[in-house]
């Protein structure tokens, strides 16, 4: 019994011993050492297994969580549970060489115990466009996918900076960014989606509001008199969060018609397709700026 | 004690509490995360609504459509939970009979959110089922206590503690299967939240908890006779059944309807009953209905407390209620 104890403890070695390795840091500031190229990865939220398939490492994907359905290939790897409740088991049964967690799922005590599992972790936790981008980039580095990384980000940059060109002679518009009705949540000045905003022409009244995703005062949504709001829905979200707040019913907004639904997986998931939903909300903000 | 001078105790001490709870309304109502002018408002108040005295559409909207509705819920949810929690301590013979720890809470919340998952669209069906839960869980709580001495104080406690053990992990079952952007609008109703005030539930809120006050003050005198143990009281002529199961529908009546509107508040039906019969005796005809004026109080404060403390962000006043509630138990639990 203790020989098959001890041999199963010293089994799963990495492979990393000999072999070349790299160091990165990531946006915990951990130092993190691995393989100069990464084989098999899993990546715990959508927007992370969106970045790994758009710089071309698709293939790589050894698990994700039962949320990732984008691209649709996604939805053929093995799914290791949600992004909150991911299997431990499972992810070492896939033998991964890293795992990267985005902070949103916050998983201290899960990235520990894969750590005591010598499964490496890299933390993404980007609080604007540009953090993404740097995400793709660190991405596109560990999978040794540079040159598609680069090129996946200039293009990104070239579609963003089009946006911006294009809404800087409008005024930028008051926007409430509802995350959910009852109770109300908001996007506050850690969001990403909250530089997202002021890069498509808004200005979002509860962007100086500290923390990322805050429950927020009904009757501060109120007094905001917020021109616009943006309805992140559709999508994985189904038909959930479609109304406004009922302490938005009677704002400028709504008396404007200006309450605008964006799929929500272009505006909640900090990868490639952020840009797609940064494009929909200028349009819809701003639709004089880009008729042409 | 004749029965004048009970009477007249009852008066006074609810008169004041109810003056107190008139000056609490108006009081909070000036403070939020917006700052109103103060003296329209006042005006806009004693008006009841009537007049606008001169503040904007939005500054009226504000104290009329989301401010005084809170106060209103949470007076509302404070005087259910405080008379619950009164009338369990009297019935059960037991100091720490409390809503929340008994389980009926709990298992309010599982038939709230059986309502949600079943039946999102009708909110009718949420106090119906909150009631529903509260009833059951009170009753296998009653069934889990009796051993063949009888319900003992620590027997109820245990029973208590399974079946709100039990519930939470049902409530985790389902909420573990529920979609990610529901969890957390229902981490935070579980931690009771009076944000949510509808038009249908307050109303109920409201009805509930003045019946059911009612109703309980009303079976005051046997519950002072069970004081003095089940077989007295049945000798003094009390029919303890009859009271029992108007104790147990009524309380699950309050609970549930508390429940159904703001979710789980902790610690209300514990410390409230506790501060009023300290400081005006066990006699539950005048500690049922002060508990119920001082239970509103509370709940009053310790929201306005919860949202404007981080504002214009909010917590939940669950977390205010057992912040205060959780020491002043330990507090109790020493002195019993």
């Amino acid at each position: 019994m203790l020989a098959i104890a001890l041999a199963c403890a010293q089994a799963p070695k990495p492979e990393t011993v000999g072999a070349a390795t790299q160091q990165l840091t990531d946006d915990a500031g951990r130092n993190v050492t691995l393989p100069a190229r990464v084989e098999r990865v899993i990546t715990l939220a959508p927007n992370l297994t969106e970045i790994v398939f758009a710089i071309g490492a698709g293939d790589r994907v050894v698990g994700n969580t039962s949320y990732c359905d984008y691209p649709p290939e996604a939805k053929n790897v093995a799914k290791v549970g949600d992004t909150l409740q991911p299997s431990l088991e499972r992810i070492v049964a896939l033998r991964p060489q890293v795992v990267l967690i985005s902070t949103a799922s916050q998983l201290e005590v899960f990235t520990q115990q894969l750590q005591h599992q010598n499964i490496a972790v890299f933390v993404t936790d980007p609080h604007d466009l540009d953090g993404v981008f740097r995400s793709i980039e660190q991405v596109g580095r560990m999978m040794d996918q540079d040159q598609q990384a680069q090129a996946v980000v200039q293009k990104l940059r070239e579609r963003t900076a089009a946006v911006e060109k294009a809404v800087k002679q409008a005024p930028a518009v008051r926007a409430f960014y509802q995350v959910s009705g009852e109770p109300l949540y908001t996007a506050g000045r850690e969001a990403f989606v909250t530089d997202l905003m002021r890069r498509a022409g808004a200005i979002s009244v509860t962007g100086d509001v500290p923390g990322a995703w805050p429950r927020y005062s009904n009757e501060s949504a109120l007094a905001a008199r917020p021109d616009a709001i943006i309805l992140p829905t559709g999508g994985s979200m189904g038909a959930a969060n479609s109304n406004v707040a009922e302490a938005l019913r009677n704002s400028p907004a709504v008396q404007a018609g200006r309450v605008y639904k964006i799929n929500d997986d272009h505006l909640a998931r900090p990868g490639p397709r952020a840009v797609q939903g940064l494009e929909e909300m200028a349009r819809a903000l701003h639709p004089e700026a880009f008729k042409q | 004690m004749t029965k004048r001078v009970t009477l007249r105790r009852t008066l006074i001490a609810c008169g004041v509490l109810a003056v107190a709870l008139v000056v609490a309304i108006v009081l909070m109502a000036l403070i939020g995360s917006e700052a109103l002018p103060v003296r329209a408002s006042l005006c806009a108040i004693g008006s009841l609504g009537t007049n606008e005295c001169g503040l904007s559409r939005d500054q009226y909207d504000i104290l009329f459509q989301i401010r005084l509705p809170r106060i209103l819920l949470a007076a509302a949810v404070g005087a259910s939970l405080a008379t619950a929690g009164a009338s369990y301590q009297a019935l059960l013979r037991n100091p720490l009979a409390e809503p929340y720890l008994l389980g009926v809470s709990n298992g309010a919340a599982v038939g709230t959110m059986v309502a949600l998952v079943f039946f999102g669209a009708n909110e009718w069906s949420r106090p119906v089922l909150a009631f529903a839960g509260a009833l059951v869980a009170t009753l296998a709580v009653y069934q889990l206590a009796r051993g063949r001495a009888g319900a003992t104080p620590e027997r109820l406690i245990l029973a208590g503690v399974i079946v709100t053990t039990f519930l939470s992990s049902v409530i985790v079952f389902v909420t573990t299967l529920m979609d990610a952007t529901r969890i957390r609008s229902f981490t935070f109703w579980l931690l009771g939240d009076l944000s949510g005030t509808t038009k249908t539930l307050l109303p109920v809120a409201i009805a509930m908890a003045v019946l059911g006050t009612v109703a309980l003050t009303l079976n005051a005198r046997s519950l002072n006779l069970l004081m003095l143990g089940e077989r007295d009281a049945f000798d003094l002529g009390v029919e303890v059944g009859r009271v029992r199961i108007v104790v147990f529908v009524v309380a699950s009546l309050l609970v549930g309807s508390s429940v159904a509107a703001s979710g789980s508040v902790g610690y209300v039906g514990l410390v409230v009953p506790h501060l009023v019969r300290l400081s005006l005796g066990s006699d539950n005809r005048i500690s049922i209905p002060a508990a119920a004026l001082a239970g509103a109080l509370f709940v009053i404060v310790a929201d306005t407390v919860a949202r404007t403390i981080i504002a214009p962000r909010e917590l939940p006043v669950g977390a205010i209620t057992a912040l205060i509630g959780a020491p002043l138990f330990i507090y109790l639990l020493k002195r019993v």
